[in-house]
């Protein structure tokens, strides 16, 4: 679930060829070859200019594909997307014996059969992309199923390498698998791997320099037949096929999509698209000799291959897609059952029992969660305090300091100084300070429990309630996720790998009260609710108080949650499925090393690009003077009265308004403006200038002075909780989801949900205290 | 204006917006309804009806017609009347049938309505007994270009959810073999190839009975009075024009035990069993999913732990740990095992 932040390496920083070898290969050799797909690949955005071979880099989900494209890439490696798709793509680079390698890694699909976009994806590169070789990540601990992607991979491509990824877990779990047997039943080259601890990648690069020049020889398992009643019909049309094209390696396979309707294969029928990709086995060996292949001429028929092949679909009736599944799943259980033996040894898989026996027992299950929680919470508040001060005070105080010293001798004039320094700067460094302690402890620790493997039992606990609110049960960790930042609680949703409950966990994430914005909710809990009782309990009462706005928050999520999967949500797709992988002992340094990075990194992109232009538009809006008053008074001003209707008033509606980047600018801004407006002198440091006071108290006078009542405090305290994202947020909704309409839903439903809420509040307070 | 007025306003504004949008039942919905019916709508399901009434092998009359529509017997004779005016029908004695045209027309919109109704069981949420009534509406606003395309992102399916033959572009269709349920011998097997969709009470009762086209059929007892038969582990007593509605074609005689079979929701943590299959009732991306993750026929499969709220429950499929809630699990059809699964 962690951001996958890459480091922008160099994509074209191949090796240079080691010394006492030629030059490497023209690329117009290359070109010249009919084998080389430029052309395809070029299609589907690879771009092969300083490359050699192309590896595609395939797998199920979870088997240690991300580890496995690391070892072989290091840093050479970037992110971008699949042409015309949302889905992101990574490719990297490596070289070896003298060759330069690209790697694309596919997403991670269980099967090519289906019609997700990932599958399509995956699919159609190793179709008609035509990589030099496919290799396949494979679960060591559970073969069987992983078997089933590699056996379709088998049936398009000869030139596959099997990679026997997390064989470290399979010897803890007490499983011995053979690659050799494997091997020979598959007819490829199996290499184990342990990815994790970086074994088997040097077996693994030579293995695929050997396939990728053609020295090793391979003679790939193909499916057998299907149901008699089949078979007839996909024998037919494989003859056809071959008629059509000669030189297509597996006609059987092309037949049998033709048969389920495959709109990609019989496009490439009609246009003779399939004519032209040859087997990597038939390459040109006499490189330059144009002509080695009678290119197959686009038709020879295609349409009366296509109108039999639509005759026939009648014939084999619904249940063929079924067969071809449960031929395909029984030639994997034969496989695995001849390659995996257990050993007497099930101590480890025992143990994992145990876990779970406790993890999901009524009496120890929930009290466990919620203690989890309660100590991430509670490690991260306290964590977090001193650092956010001492931030505050390098970045805030000296820095600011510091910043206007240079400003001012470097001459700089007043409104220059301001709008950088006053404005800009400080937006940085408050959301740097508030943001990046907290997060730098909230997500690792997360990170942890989630390599674990302990996340995935807690959706397990608590997926019956959110089924009732017709959700999915790993909203809990969404949502949990969005305590520490709601954007990335959106991320996390990818997780939910059904479309319907994915968008009811984006659309209510926003309900997870965020790192920034639990300073505003304790300064005003203290000061307003806090104030109402006596001194020795009002520490308890305004930590229960925040407690509450975030039991209402998580009650909210449910409500919405159950309302969107009625009403505008009820016709979406929906299928769901928790898989609950063996527990493994978190690499806990690596881990907190990498997730602080991330994390840092992250925190420091979105200060600049969110938070400091807020803090531009609010020294700007609070300096900028139209007929003797700023522009930030004339707001204010007209949006006091609807304020006021609502039981806010104008200054926290543009607070609101400005501060959208970040709520962690929320306090300062209200303070600054609050000064400005009501004409309090002393305090601050001048009209732009967002502060905080270190004294509850001192806050309390100014915010009084502005005319804020108890009512004012206790709808701050529900509008925090429901207004619209943070713009961070909204784009991340976006890129998500990439649907405009479901953005604005996401960004507007908690701002409306919230003015009807402050609304209904004020006007039950004012009836009550008359 | 004092708060109390607008509190009560606020209130007064938020009960309208209810009685109006509520969700199908709201006002704004059921006027939309009315509305909707125009006269090329009513002249598509008199095609539609003539064009079902000769393939299935039935007389299509006025009185036929308008049983099928739910309209008078004038209406019915006036919607005839316009049809064979346009060229679309002709007369023969009582009986109507179709010509060229009129069959052209008539296929287009059986295609359109099949391929929603594809789209609906496999592509969205929408549950089964509503599919009927979205692709009545539907069906009309469709054109073959939509549908086409429709067809294509789908890979050109053949069947629709109901077992029926979705027609080509070009207009095919494959000729009709099943029978009515209630002429399968006793002691016979059979598998259920249609599900009439019309009326729509009857249909909504074999929808609550839940058979679909797929089952596999063990007739018990077919009687004048009642018609009783095994499908998939559950014992169904039908009047018969009700399974007359259900057609059927002949299996080879094999008691295979595969009438009757438990669900994987059955198994309780520590009990295993064996897939037999996945019930045709579960569709699109849900039927997919649990193939994809092993639960086919020939499967061993495994209960491990219930969650500490009752549902889900974690199985051990083909070495992996998954979690299935029950509904799912419902689907899945078990034979239980003696011995000790993987």
């Amino acid at each position: 679930m962690s951001e996958k932040t890459v480091t922008p390496g160099t994509t074209s920083g191949a090796a240079a060829p080691s010394p006492g070898t030629v030059a490497p290969r023209a690329p117009d050799g290359c070109a010249a070859c009919p084998a080389y797909n430029a052309e395809g690949l070029v299609r589907l955005g690879v771009n092969m200019a300083n490359w050699d071979h192309v590896i595609a880099l395939a797998g199920n989900p979870n088997t240690g594909k991300s580890t496995v494209f690391n070892n072989l890439t290091g840093l050479r490696q970037r992110t971008g997307n699949w042409p015309g798709k949302t889905v992101s793509r990574a490719e990297g680079g490596f070289s070896f014996g003298g060759r330069r390698y690209k790697l694309v890694d596919l997403p991670g699909t269980y099967s090519l059969l289906s019609a997700s976009t990932d599958e399509e994806i995956a699919r159609d590169f190793l179709l008609f992309g035509r990589p030099d070789v496919t290799v396949i990540v494979v679960d060591a601990t559970s073969l069987e199923r992983n078997l089933n992607l590699v056996l379709q991979v088998l049936e398009i491509t000869d030139r596959v390498v099997v990679c026997l990824n997390l064989m470290d877990e399979a010897e803890r779990h007490g499983l011995k698998v053979d690659p050799r047997r494997l091997a020979r039943d598959l007819g490829v080259p199996v290499v184990a791997t342990a990815a994790r601890q970086n074994e088997g990648m040097k077996e693994l690069l030579a293995t695929i320099d050997e396939v990728a020049t053609g020295r090793a020889s391979v003679k790939p398992h193909r499916l057998e037949s299907l149901a008699p009643a089949h078979d007839g019909a996909v024998k037919r049309i494989e003859a056809r096929v071959s008629e059509s094209f000669p030189s297509l390696p597996n006609a059987r396979w092309v037949a049998m999509r033709l048969l389920e309707g495959d709109e990609r294969i019989v496009d490439a029928v009609r246009t003779g698209e399939l004519g032209q990709l040859l087997s990597p086995g038939e390459d040109g060996a006499s490189a330059g000799d144009g002509d080695a292949h009678p290119a197959s001429s686009p038709g020879g028929d295609a349409e009366g291959l296509l109108r039999n092949a639509n005759s026939a679909r009648w014939e084999i009736g619904a249940q063929f897609h079924d067969r071809l599944m449960e031929t395909l799943y029984a030639d994997a259980a034969r496989i695995a059952d001849r390659t995996v033996t257990r050993s007497g040894e099930k101590r480890r898989f025992d143990m994992d029992r145990t876990i779970d026996r406790v993890v999901t027992s009524r009496v120890f299950g929930l009290p466990l969660m919620l203690a989890m929680f309660g100590l991430v919470i509670w490690l991260t508040v306290i964590g977090a305090n001193y650092p956010s001060g001492l931030l505050a005070e390098l970045l805030v105080d000296k820095g600011h300091a510091f910043l206007k010293g240079l400003s001012a001798a470097a001459g700089l004039p007043w409104w220059l100084d301001g709008v950088l320094i006053d404005g800009t700067y400080l937006g940085l460094a408050w959301v740097v300070s508030v943001m990046l302690p907290p997060m730098a402890i909230f997500f690792p620790m997360f990170t942890l429990l989630e390599d674990f493997g302990y996340l995935p039992r807690v959706a397990f606990n608590l997926d019956h309630f959110f089924r009732k609110a017709g959700a999915h049960g790993k909203q809990a960790l969404t949502m949990t996720m969005g305590y520490g930042c709601n954007a990335a609680g959106i991320i996390a949703t990818r997780v939910i790998d059904s479309p319907r409950e994915r968008l009811i966990a984006i659309i209510t994430n926003n309900f997870s009260l965020c790192n920034g914005r639990w300073p505003t909710q304790v300064l005003i809990a203290s000061i307003f609710v806090g104030g109402l009782v006596p001194v020795h309990l009002a520490g308890l009462v305004s930590a229960g108080t925040v407690v509450g706005v975030a039991l209402l928050g998580i009650f909210l999520m449910f409500a919405v949650s159950w309302t969107l999967s009625h009403t505008v949500l009820k016709g979406e797709a929906s299928a769901f499925s928790l898989e609950l992988p063996p527990y493994r002992p978190p690499r806990v340094l690596q881990t907190l090393y990498t997730s602080l990075i991330d994390r840092t990194i992250f925190v420091l992109w979105r200060a600049m690009v969110f938070a400091a232009p807020a803090g531009a538009v609010t020294w700007l809006l609070a300096n900028i003077t139209v007929g003797g008053d700023s522009l930030a008074a004339h707001l204010i001003g007209s949006m006091d009265g609807f304020g006021w209707l609502i039981g806010l008033n104008g200054v926290i509606l543009l607070a609101y308004i400005v501060a959208i980047p970040a709520n962690e600018i929320i306090i300062p801004t209200i303070l600054m403006l609050t000064v400005m407006t009501a004409g309090i002198s002393g305090q601050g440091a001048g009209a732009g200038v967002m502060f905080e006071l270190d004294s509850t108290t001192a806050t309390e006078q100014i915010l009084r002075a502005g005319g804020w009542t108890a009512l004012t405090g206790i709808n701050l305290l529900l509008f925090s909780l429901l207004h619209n994202p943070c713009s961070t947020t909204i784009y991340t909704i976006w890129k998500e989801t990439k649907s405009l309409k479901w953005t604005t839903v996401a960004s507007l439903l908690p701002v409306a949900m919230g003015l009807l809420v402050c609304f209904v509040v004020a006007q039950a307070w004012r009836v009550l205290t008359g | 204006m004092g708060p109390l007025a607008n509190l009560l306003i606020t209130l007064g504004v938020l009960a309208a917006a209810a009685v109006l949008f509520w969700p199908e039942r709201g006002l704004f919905h059921r006027w939309r309804e009315v509305s909707r019916v125009g006269e090329r709508v009513r002249i598509e399901d008199a095609l539609k009806h003539l064009h079902e009434a000769d393939y299935h092998g039935y007389p299509a009359t006025v009185d036929s017609a308008a049983g099928t529509l739910g309209i008078g017997r004038n209406e019915a004779a006036a919607v005839i009347a316009d049809i064979e005016a346009r060229g679309l029908a002709t007369r023969d004695g009582v009986q109507l049938r179709l010509t060229a045209e009129g069959r052209t027309w008539a296929l287009h919109v059986i295609r359109a309505h099949r391929l929603w109704e594809r789209h609906l069981a496999e592509e969205t949420g929408v549950r089964q007994e509503d599919w009927h009534a979205h692709a009545e509406r539907r069906e009309h606003q469709m054109t073959p270009e939509e549908a086409d395309a429709l067809a294509a992102r789908m890979g050109h399916p053949r069947y629709d959810p109901h077992g029926d033959p979705i027609p080509t572009a070009e207009g095919e269709l494959p000729p009709f073999h099943g029978r009515p349920l209630p002429e399968l011998a006793p002691g016979k097997f059979g598998t259920i190839v249609h599900v009439e969709d019309e009326p729509r009470e009857i249909y909504a009762q074999l929808v609550a009975e839940e058979l679909h086209p797929g089952m596999r059929v063990e007739m018990v007892d077919s009687s004048p009075e009642r018609v009783r038969f095994w499908a998939e582990g559950d014992e169904h007593i039908l009047a018969p024009v009700v399974a007359a509605n259900l057609s059927f074609v002949p299996l080879p005689d094999e008691d295979d035990g595969q009438g009757r079979f438990e669900s994987l929701a059955s198994l309780e943590p520590g009990e295993a069993g064996r897939v037999m299959r996945i019930s045709g009732s579960c569709r699109g991306l849900q039927r997919r999913r649990l193939m994809d993750l092993g639960l086919v026929p020939g499967t061993d499969v495994r209960a491990e732990m219930k969650s500490n709220g009752g549902d889900p429950t974690a199985y051990r499929i083909r070495g992996t740990l998954v979690a299935l809630r029950q509904d799912q699990a419902k689907q899945v059809h078990i034979s239980r095992v003696l011995e000790e699964a993987r």
